[in-house]
């Protein structure tokens, strides 16, 4: 039996007056990307600081590399490589030094770290940049110097808190391609969370959906996808909806229905949706329903989260 | 404790090309020689048999450090408000080296400083005793009453939540130190319920004891106490700091 790259079982954090997380289990095989998707204050990041050793949880247990995350936790931090939501930098030191004093940190010796460096600038694409001060750098290169940071020390497993949030479209892809290469080339294990769709779909072997602190759905980008229903028919109209919900739940070609509440747009996953729309159209009509609008559509991964999350607005 | 040393020259390297730091520190040491101790040498004339600046570099040399700390435990909050600190805790180093490396660098800039106000106090006319291990002890002095110091700051910037009110904390706390004890005046010139306060304060015994050592002013308090006080401030100061960044831990950085 191979050994999870990382392990949560039934993870919780509370504090005095809210709750972070509560029973969250997760787990990641070696060489996996794996996604955690979640709206904001879902609990994407109190997990990823459970598992990255910086907090401890209230409950359950975790193991990262094989190790606990609570009684192992310098084992642990030796085998992973971590980037933070918010970025993380000196601004008066140069990308160079930052490499530098992070390998110190970790105690590579300085024929190590030069060549690390070295490797990784090429690979970030900062050559030219390296030997400037950080506050001369824009976001996307600070992204990548601190992708290149996180990789410095050779991780096993690597962590990225929403690693190309607020990132233009260049920058987001070449991350992605980093990512991508690093997994393939390197065996590396990467958990990141993201609240980019196209993030998850482009990356993600695997995707856990979490809200309100826990794990609401898992699978495949495609599997998540799946499990709504082959395709999708979205009815927008007046009258009464409620009752027309109600009785096209019932239609045996039906295989789920949700309704945004702030829209009013009702999304009906059906097993064919071509040859369903005309049902669903003299559905509508018999039940005292105008249709305003109809389309066809194939589920993403966004309607998956979206259908797992609900549309409410959250305060993070 | 190789990270200690790491975190140690990295804020020494930031502060070297820091010149605004740099300067803003070594003109205040100046300037707190120069005017303070000018004016109030025309105004007092000898204390305890030696003349007023020697007598009063001791005490301001102490408040630089003082100020030093407040400057290193500033260091600590805006790394931690800017989550500069998390580099360091999922890094595989001990807790204690992060605190250690930021008291080190601010125990070496109150040096630096102290060093530069005994040269200006000097060329204003301080003297110093013969028997430079003297000098030597009161510089080791300096630096450990320095690290307690910062130790104290840490312990509040780790549970500050903001610049103003760790000033605010920094505040109530550096004045009495400051005016509660031996720097400006001797001793015996206070009423006896101030002498027992100033008698709590470790500062006292710091300047007490840097007094006798490098100024060859006659030690008022027995040297080896004011060596134990000093000490124990040290250490004391880096346990309640790391007692403070480990609690501050569990709740979020």
């Amino acid at each position: 039996m191979t050994t999870l790259a990382i392990e949560a079982h039934n993870l919780g954090k509370h504090y005095k007056e809210t709750t972070a997380l509560s029973d969250l289990s997760l787990q990641v095989e070696p060489q996996q990307i794996y996604a955690l998707l979640g709206p904001n204050g879902a609990g994407k990041t109190t997990t990823l600081s459970i598992l990255t050793t910086l907090l401890p949880p209230s409950s359950g247990t975790a193991r990262v590399a094989g190790f606990d995350v609570v009684q192992q936790a310098h084992e642990v931090r030796r085998r992973i490589g971590v980037t933070f939501q918010e970025i993380v930098l000196d601004r008066d030191l140069t990308g160079r030094q930052v490499l530098d004093i992070h390998g110190q940190l970790y105690r590579l010796g300085k024929a190590e770290r030069t060549r690390r460096i070295s490797e990784l600038v090429t690979l970030v694409q900062l050559e030219d940049a390296i030997d400037r001060d950080i506050k001369t750098y824009s976001g996307g290169m600070k992204r990548r110097l601190e992708l290149a940071r996180g990789l410095m020390t050779n991780p096993e497993i690597l962590f990225l808190d929403e690693p190309t949030q607020g990132l233009d479209p260049q920058n987001r892809v070449g991350i992605w391609d980093y990512i991508r290469t690093l997994n393939r080339e390197h065996n590396l294990t990467v958990l990141l969370t993201t609240h980019y769709m196209e993030e998850a779909e482009a990356l993600a072997h695997r995707v856990g959906i979490i809200d309100h602190g826990t794990m609401v759905a898992e699978g495949t980008p495609a599997g998540l996808v799946a499990s709504l229903g082959t395709e999708l028919i979205r009815v927008q109209g007046s009258g009464d909806t409620a009752h027309f919900i109600k009785t096209i739940t019932t239609m045996p070609f039906v295989l789920r229905v949700d309704q945004d509440q702030q829209q009013g747009a009702i999304q009906i996953y059906v097993d064919n949706s071509t040859r369903r729309l005309l049902d669903v159209v003299q559905m509508a009509g018999s039940n005292g329903m105008r249709v305003d609008d109809i389309s066809i559509a194939r589920p993403t991964l966004g309607d998956a989260f979206l259908h797992y999350t609900g549309r409410g607005l959250r305060d993070a | 404790m190789y990270a200690t040393y790491v975190i140690w020259a990295k804020h020494m390297h930031k502060f070297s090309r820091s010149t605004e730091e740099a300067m803003g520190l070594a003109l205040q040491s100046v300037m707190w020689v120069v005017l303070f101790g000018v004016g109030m040498r025309g105004l007092v004339g000898d204390v305890g048999g030696n003349d007023y600046m020697s007598y009063m570099l001791p005490g301001i040399i102490a408040l630089s450090a003082l100020g030093g700390a407040v400057g290193g435990g500033l260091i600590l909050l805006d790394e931690r408000l800017r989550g500069i600190t998390k580099e360091y805790l999922v890094a595989p180093i001990p807790r204690l080296s992060i605190l250690l490396g930021n008291a080190a660098s601010t125990a070496t800039k109150a040096l630096f400083q102290a060093l530069l106000m005994l040269l200006v106090g000097l060329l204003m006319g301080a003297r110093l005793a013969g028997n430079p291990a003297g000098w030597l002890a009161a510089l080791v002095l300096v630096a450990l009453f320095a690290l307690g110091f910062s130790g104290l700051a840490l312990a509040i910037a780790a549970q500050s939540r903001s610049i103003m009110g760790y000033h605010g904390m920094i505040f109530l706390f550096n004045l009495p130190i400051l005016f509660a004890s031996n720097a400006l005046y001797p001793l015996d010139v206070l009423p006896s319920w101030m002498q027992v306060v100033v008698l709590f304060n470790p500062t006292t015994y710091l300047i007490d004891a840097t007094r006798a050592l490098a100024f060859g002013t006659p030690a008022t308090l027995p040297l080896l106490l004011s060596a134990v006080v000093v000490l124990s401030l040290a250490i004391g100061g880096v346990g309640l700091a790391y007692g403070s960044f480990q609690s501050a831990l569990k709740r979020n950085m």
